[in-house]
């Protein structure tokens, strides 16, 4: 028997960092804002937005960098070696750079089996060696057990910009066609489905390079933007959007591909699936004009098939995103808090 | 208060235990709450627990009122 | 995102045209639970429904209407060493006074969410040298399942494992709300998976002594609109009863089972509700038979009264008095990264809901 002590009456501001700062929402934001705030900034043009996927350090040099640390570490559709390059790569391929460089870091648990470490590795290499990306440098850490959850693999991927001008939400107007490159959530519900233990033979991670059909559209001067659709999922790439470039953005429920498999996903654990990390899908904005040019050049890569137009770019309402549900209500799109739990409610 | 989601039982594993889909999504439930659970038989799931078996139509009585909804509806 | 989008905007525009043609007077109607407030926000219905109906959200979300004493023991019980926590992911961010569990689990201490009751058992079957405490809120949709863990706990003569029942009942609430003068309800959407186990029986007073149609409903957005043609028919004609528009999932009787299993574990108890005050036989206690799966009488848990914070009216929330922008801490010092009640933290808190999604699109012109 134990009992308690006195609780005293003041109300505390929680002041630890938790896993809600690492979900890609406002709590993501505010802890990136906390860190940039206090660098001298190494972007070119500091007065471009903080919230593209890669930066340019010199004319045509861009970089991105980037942490894995899913679990589990093996998941239908890839591993952590795989997704680790097509991470990196797909943040400079969604501004038109093409991937030449990977330089990377693994920090490894003691103990871990030799061959599962080699399989990650194999699987990182695949995917470099599909793009032509070489590896440059590297760094390698082993820790004690239980210091870290199997391994974490961080990367930084280099390129050179194939580009006419950046891509970037600076060139986003109003009357812009938003479309997404594939089916919405796969890479979250399947991760989503190995911790809550709900089995499926045909749900699969979308972990997939995207170079491979974005350099077919980098000299298309109607694009405008194009983000990949990681941490925090569509709804978080839409609201930088329109957060960014102070216009307001509307979209259609029933445009947004989702397959059934992730709409089970969601319907059983509570998730919403605007909010569902994909790993091989961008969201693409660009001047209507050049519409047929770039579905029909996008939709020829297996990995962009099912590209759809989900909305567009408007004046009015500025700073928000809009949804115009499936019976025809209006929804506005809020970025989410922090990480997604299973509800009962 | 009540995420709950419509099932099929697709195998009995014991008294109070059952493999259920969703879509081609499969979850082991609890059967403890509902009658004779069967293979095949629709159900409605909350928090891992079959609450009730479904009738997969429409019950009389939301018939009924569609009839009054289109009656509205359709008024000029 | 849907099955069948095209017959879903019909069947909107068609429920839409009716309801509009059928309601002539300004009225109040409350959904008493929060996945009908998420719901009706997710699928922007207030936005397509005639302007004279107003939508007011009730005391339906478990999380919120839990006593901010009770979070405070149970978070205190958390943070003993021996001590795992099981929880549904609903009450992880939850604020007591000081701490939550998402900041427990931050320093480390073991909190586990699960997504069954049933998970309980496993968990203290795999560590007998940890004492295993679910902390379990719900209404009579869940509290069914904790009845059965409880029962087969019990059964596995299990040692290391008890329970904080914060279990609460639906039609005492709902009597509260219908018989208080300071609220404007005309009609009611009932719970449609509470009334899954309930059936309809428990709710026949709201209109039959206090004269308030009541319409059980799912949660699909064809169902709710449905539920609000039904309310809205009953208040032209004068004739206040109770309907269903869930019959598919919903039987008169209930499940007959759960209730049992309920009856068998549970007895019902005065309960805090946060805001509201104490309701008599609201609370589902765990009956004295299972007195050793009981965490209350296990731990010696004292439940303190404590004060709101400052400014906080997740009370008048609740209840329907005041909408969320209503209260003067909304989206000011109350926002989901750093929330002062429940309301606000909870998935399915009205003012959860009004914020992430921006109160209905009211910026939208139609």
């Amino acid at each position: 028997m134990f009992s308690l002590l006195q609780i005293s009456g003041r109300c505390r501001k929680l002041e630890q960092i938790t896993l809600g700062h690492g979900s890609g929402g406002r709590l993501t934001e505010q802890l990136i804002k906390n860190i940039t705030e206090l660098f001298p900034s190494g972007r070119k043009d500091p007065s471009v937005s903080d919230l593209e996927d890669c930066t340019f350090l010199s004319n045509d040099i861009a970089v991105t960098i980037d942490s894995f640390t899913v679990s589990p570490r093996i998941f239908p559709g890839g591993n952590i070696g795989k997704l680790a390059v097509c991470g990196s790569t797909n943040d400079l391929a969604v501004r038109g750079v093409r991937p030449e460089w990977l330089v990377m870091s693994v920090v490894i648990e003691e103990g871990m089996d030799m061959e599962e470490f080699n399989g990650y590795m194999e699987s990182a290499a695949a995917v470099c060696r599909d793009l032509g990306v070489k590896l440059s440098a590297g760094d390698t850490k082993v820790v004690p057990r239980n210091s870290l959850d199997g391994l974490f693999i961080t990367t930084c991927a280099l390129g050179t910009a194939d580009t006419p001008f950046y891509w970037g939400m600076n060139n986003i107007k109003p009357g812009d066609r938003i479309a997404v490159t594939r089916s919405i959530g796969a890479h979250g519900a399947t991760i989503g489905a190995a911790r809550y233990d709900l089995g499926s033979k045909t749900l699969s991670s979308d972990c997939a390079a995207l170079w491979p059909a974005i350099k077919e559209i980098t000299k298309d001067r109607s694009v405008r933007a194009m983000r990949d659709c990681t941490r925090g999922g569509l709804g978080t790439v839409l609201c930088e959007w329109a957060e960014g470039t102070d216009l307001g953005i509307e979209i259609e429920e029933k445009e947004i591909p989702i397959s059934s498999e992730v709409i089970s996903v969601c319907d059983v654990l509570g998730f919403d699936p605007l909010y569902l990390a994909c790993e091989g899908c961008a969201a693409i904005v660009f001047d209507p004009e050049g519409e047929d040019r770039i579905l029909s050049a996008l939709a020829r890569h297996k990995d962009c098939s099912e590209i759809k137009i989900i909305g567009e770019v408007v004046d009015e309402h500025k700073k928000m995103v809009g949804m115009k549900t499936d019976i025809g209500g209006m929804r506005v799109i809020d970025m989410p808090v922090a990480e997604m739990l299973p509800r009962i409610c | 208060m009540c995420l709950a989601v419509p099932h099929r039982i697709i195998e009995i594993i014991d008294s109070g235990r059952a493999f259920a889909a969703t879509g081609n999504i499969k979850v082991e439930i609890r059967t403890d709450l509902i009658e004779d659970p069967s293979i095949g038989d629709p159900v409605l799931v909350h928090a891992g627990f079959a609450i009730e078996k479904l009738d997969m139509e429409d019950s009389k009585e939301l018939e009924n009122l569609w009839e009054e909804i289109r009656e509205y509806a359709d008024e000029s | 995102m849907n099955h069948s989008s095209d017959s879903r905007s019909e069947k909107g525009s068609i429920l839409v045209r009716a309801i509009t043609r059928a309601s002539s007077q300004n009225i109040n109607l409350m959904e008493v639970c929060g996945t009908h407030t998420v719901s009706i926000f997710r699928h922007g219905l207030r936005t397509i429904i005639p302007e004279n109906i107003k939508m007011i959200s009730g005391p339906g979300c478990p999380v919120c209407v839990t006593d901010q004493g009770d979070i405070d023991a149970a978070l205190e019980l958390a943070e003993e060493d021996m001590v795992t926590m099981a929880t549904y992911g609903d009450m992880l961010r939850v604020p007591g006074t000081s701490t939550s569990l998402a900041d427990l689990k931050a320093r480390g201490r073991d909190i586990r969410i699960i997504t069954s009751a049933s998970q309980c058992i496993e968990i203290a079957e795999k560590d007998p040298q940890k004492e295993i405490v679910f902390f379990s809120v719900g209404f009579e949709t869940t509290a069914p399942a904790t009845a059965s863990m409880l029962l087969e706990a019990q059964k596995k003569g299990l040692e290391n494992l008890s329970v904080i029942s914060l279990h609460k009942r639906t039609p005492p609430v709902l009597e509260t709300l219908a018989s208080d003068p300071g609220i404007k309800i005309d009609g009611f959407i009932l719970p449609g998976h509470v009334s899954v186990i309930l059936g309809h029986d428990p709710y026949r007073s709201i209109p039959e002594r206090y004269g308030i149609p009541s319409c059980i409903t799912g949660f699909e957005p064809e169902d709710i609109l449905s539920g609000i043609f039904s309310i809205v028919r009953q208040i032209e004609e004068g004739k206040p009863r109770l309907t269903s528009v869930y019959g598919r999932v919903v039987k008169k009787e209930g499940n007959i089972k759960a209730k049992e299993l309920m009856a068998e574990v549970f007895e019902y108890c005065d309960a805090r509700w946060r805001g509201i005050g104490e309701i008599k036989s609201s609370g589902l206690a765990i009956k004295e038979k299972y007195r050793k799966l009981d965490a209350q009488y296990k731990w010696n848990l004292k439940t303190k009264e404590v004060e709101p914070p400052a400014g906080c009216r997740c009370g008048d929330v609740l209840s329907g008095r005041i909408t969320p922008p209503e209260c003067p801490l909304f989206r000011t010092i109350c926002t989901p990264s750093s929330p002062v009640g429940p309301c606000m933290v909870s998935s399915e808190g009205s003012c959860s809901a009004y914020y992430r999604f921006r109160g209905g699109a009211e910026s939208w012109n139609r």
